[in-house]
């Protein structure tokens, strides 16, 4: 016997098993522990995603699944493609992510910097900040509805506060034009603490010594930002803009409790149109060239941006 | 280029005393070396003078003006750090174009790209240039960072053991090529280093810190040839200068306790017979290491030299350095 615990591990094999497994080379041996992740993968990403693909050529509908199935072509592409209602739900989405992610930059980088000066309480400061960002998106979205209440809402009654108007005269969630901004604030105020915390990160990796050779090279203030700060946090910067993005690009639950996609369809992202459009319309094959549609064009924007983020921090 | 002038300057940090009343000038167009072992405050001193430090008290001035309450910037001067401390962002040229593109100085593009390829000629990096900071060897990164100092034209130069990652041979190019562009342009230089050949024949001044504390300031010949103290003494010279009770060869000045002796200081062929235990052939020189009633001697002989172990030689002092109880010294 032998304190080794790998030899003790080979011994507490039980030795039919043993023999068996010791008749295995190294690959086979590589391939049974490889084995169950590929199977989960297989069945639970790769396989729907091929069947997805499948029944966007259909005009198969589950709720009615005896039905005869019939083969439709590129016939759902082209009505997803052509249907005006698609367009303006793309660019609800289009809104939506552009202004979030600007809002929960721009914000988050100016919290993040101004965290990052050492002052006393800054770690009491940090977790304050952070604390939105671990509630559930369906309590988000919920309570908010009561935050942008025309008559008792704290949100209408701070702008009233600071602007004069009066509180009652607007309704941020029942108006066609406030509503895609009032799902634009309830996100940026749940996310950008996420931002603020990448890009916190990015700037406690840059060494003191960097600036202090900056101030001996008689670099002011400002331009220590721009050559020094901006670059080296861009990295990271880009890695929050990334998260948010592909976050946004599917936001469903936050929005469905604020708005419900209203009024009309104003705030009716993609996904929130989409899940209408499957498991309420029952357009299955429908919803799945949607799907796949969406699949290509997230998977594009992506790889876009990952190249360009490789190249950004190579420099 | 300007004079610099500390003023009984102290800087502690918390508890640490790292700089003690530390007065010394730093004349116009010298070239000041400051020796001390780790931790003695060298590099504190040159942070103070760079703006990074303000100091607890006393006054700094460079050029006749006090600079105490000026930025880093304002007081114009170029630094090396000892961690070298490049752009980690930036390939070698635009770290070495950095303070030039400095608002202040407003240099052309051309006047830039000439004053780079110049330094970096100097400290055989151009093939280097296009190669990110991070891409270089420990001395390759030095090398840029005495570069970034070098591109510049300021009221002094602070150099933090500016050499200690080079090999021998680029060390003693290096060394040559910055003594011709500090004596050159007349610059001020203030350079800490543990070198003593550094400081032999770079320095037209030394200063020895002892935690904290400017203990003598002078000529590298005064420090080497008229050291205030043990400890100064022990600073230069190599192989180290032997210290021993002055009762091992009598004859001393009253209060004397202990003898200083240099290998120069070491007549061989007469007086006390001792025992060679070692002999070390360096190539330029050779050590012989001694025992005398249980002291260890080390001195230096002939090249050529035919004694080995177990020998006897014949030593007597010859104008040595004596110190009294404290290490002060006393004749
Ligand atoms: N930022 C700091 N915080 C606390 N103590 C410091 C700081 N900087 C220096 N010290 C202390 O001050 C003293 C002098 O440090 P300094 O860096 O000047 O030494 P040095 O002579 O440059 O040593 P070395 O040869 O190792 O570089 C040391 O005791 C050090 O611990
Ligand atoms: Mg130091």
């Amino acid at each position: 016997m032998t304190d080794n615990p790998i030899e003790r591990a080979a011994t507490a094999t039980p030795p039919r098993l043993a023999r068996r497994i010791k008749g295995l080379s190294d690959r086979a041996i590589a391939w049974i522990f490889v084995a169950p992740t590929i199977f989960l993968l297989l069945a639970v990403n790769i396989f729907p995603l091929i069947w997805t693909i499948n029944l966007s050529f259909t005009n198969f509908r589950a709720n009615r699944p005896n039905r005869e199935v019939d083969y439709v072509g590129l016939r759902n592409y082209e009505r997803i493609l052509t249907d005006s209602d698609i367009w303006l739900t793309m660019q609800a989405t289009a809104h939506f992510l552009f202004w979030t992610i600007f809002f929960q930059v721009l914000i988050g980088f100016t919290l993040a910097w101004l965290i990052n000066r050492k002052f006393k309480g800054n770690d009491l400061w940090t977790t304050i900040i952070v604390l939105p960002m671990m509630l559930s998106p369906a309590v988000v979205g919920n309570f908010w509805t009561f935050l942008y209440q025309p008559q008792i809402g704290l949100f209408n009654y701070v702008v009233s506060f600071f602007t004069g108007v009066d509180p009652s005269s607007f309704e941020m969630i029942g108006s066609v034009n406030l509503a895609p901004w009032s799902i634009v604030i309830v996100d940026t105020w749940m996310w950008t603490p996420f931002v603020m915390l990448i890009c916190l990160a990015g700037l406690r990796s840059i060494p003191d010594y960097i600036y202090e050779a900056a101030a001996i090279d008689r670099a002011s203030r400002w331009r220590q930002f721009w050559t020094i700060t901006v670059p080296m946090v861009l990295p990271f910067l880009m890695l929050a803009v990334l998260f948010r993005g592909i976050e946004n690009f599917k936001m469903f639950d936050l929005v469905v409790q604020l708005t419900g996609g209203g009024p009309g369809s104003v705030t009716e992202l993609t996904s929130i149109n989409l899940k209408r459009e499957a498991f309420e319309k029952w357009r299955t094959g429908y919803a799945s060239a949607y799907a796949i549609i969406l699949f290509v064009t997230v998977f594009g924007l992506a790889s876009v941006y990952v190249k360009a983020l490789n190249k950004v921090k190579e420099r | 280029m300007a004079e610099v002038i500390l003023n009984n300057v102290s800087k502690a940090f918390g508890q640490d005393t790292a700089l003690d009343g530390v007065s010394m000038t730093i004349p116009d167009g010298a070239f000041v070396v400051l020796l001390g072992p780790t931790g003695a405050g060298k590099t504190t001193t040159l942070r103070l003078i760079s703006g990074l430090e303000k100091p607890d008290t006393g006054d700094i001035l460079i050029g006749g003006r006090s600079v105490v309450n000026d930025t880093p910037a304002q007081r114009d001067v170029a630094m090396v750090f000892q961690q070298y401390s490049l752009y980690p962002h930036l390939t070698v040229h635009e770290n070495l174009a950095f303070p030039l593109k400095s608002p202040i100085l407003r240099t052309p593009e051309d006047e830039i790209a000439r004053k780079v390829a110049e330094v970096a000629e100097v400290l055989q990096i151009s093939h280097k240039l296009n190669n990110k900071a991070t891409e270089l060897s420990g001395g390759e990164m030095q090398r840029v960072s005495i570069g970034r100092a070098l591109v510049r034209d300021p009221s002094i130069y602070l150099m933090d053991e500016p050499l200690s990652s080079l090999d021998a041979k680029l060390r003693s190019d290096l060394r040559v090529e910055l003594k011709r562009i500090q004596a050159g342009l007349g610059a001020t230089l203030l350079y800490v280093t543990h070198d003593q050949i550094e400081a032999m024949t770079m320095a037209t001044h030394v200063g020895v810190l002892d935690q904290g504390r400017l203990v003598q300031f002078g000529t590298p010949r005064e420090i080497y040839e008229n050291p205030v103290s043990l400890y100064v003494a022990s600073r230069l010279g190599l192989p180290r200068i032997n210290t021993l009770p002055v009762a091992l060869f009598g004859d001393a000045p009253a209060g004397a306790a202990t003898i200083g002796l240099r290998p120069e200081h070491i007549a061989q062929g007469q007086g006390r017979d001792s025992t060679v235990t070692r002999v070390e052939h360096l190539g330029d020189q050779t050590r012989l290491h001694l025992s005398l009633e249980q002291h260890d001697i080390v001195t230096l002989t002939d090249v050529h030299t035919t004694l080995r172990p177990g020998d006897t030689v014949a030593i007597a002092p010859r104008n040595p350095l004596y110190f009294d109880t404290n290490g002060t010294r006393i004749a």
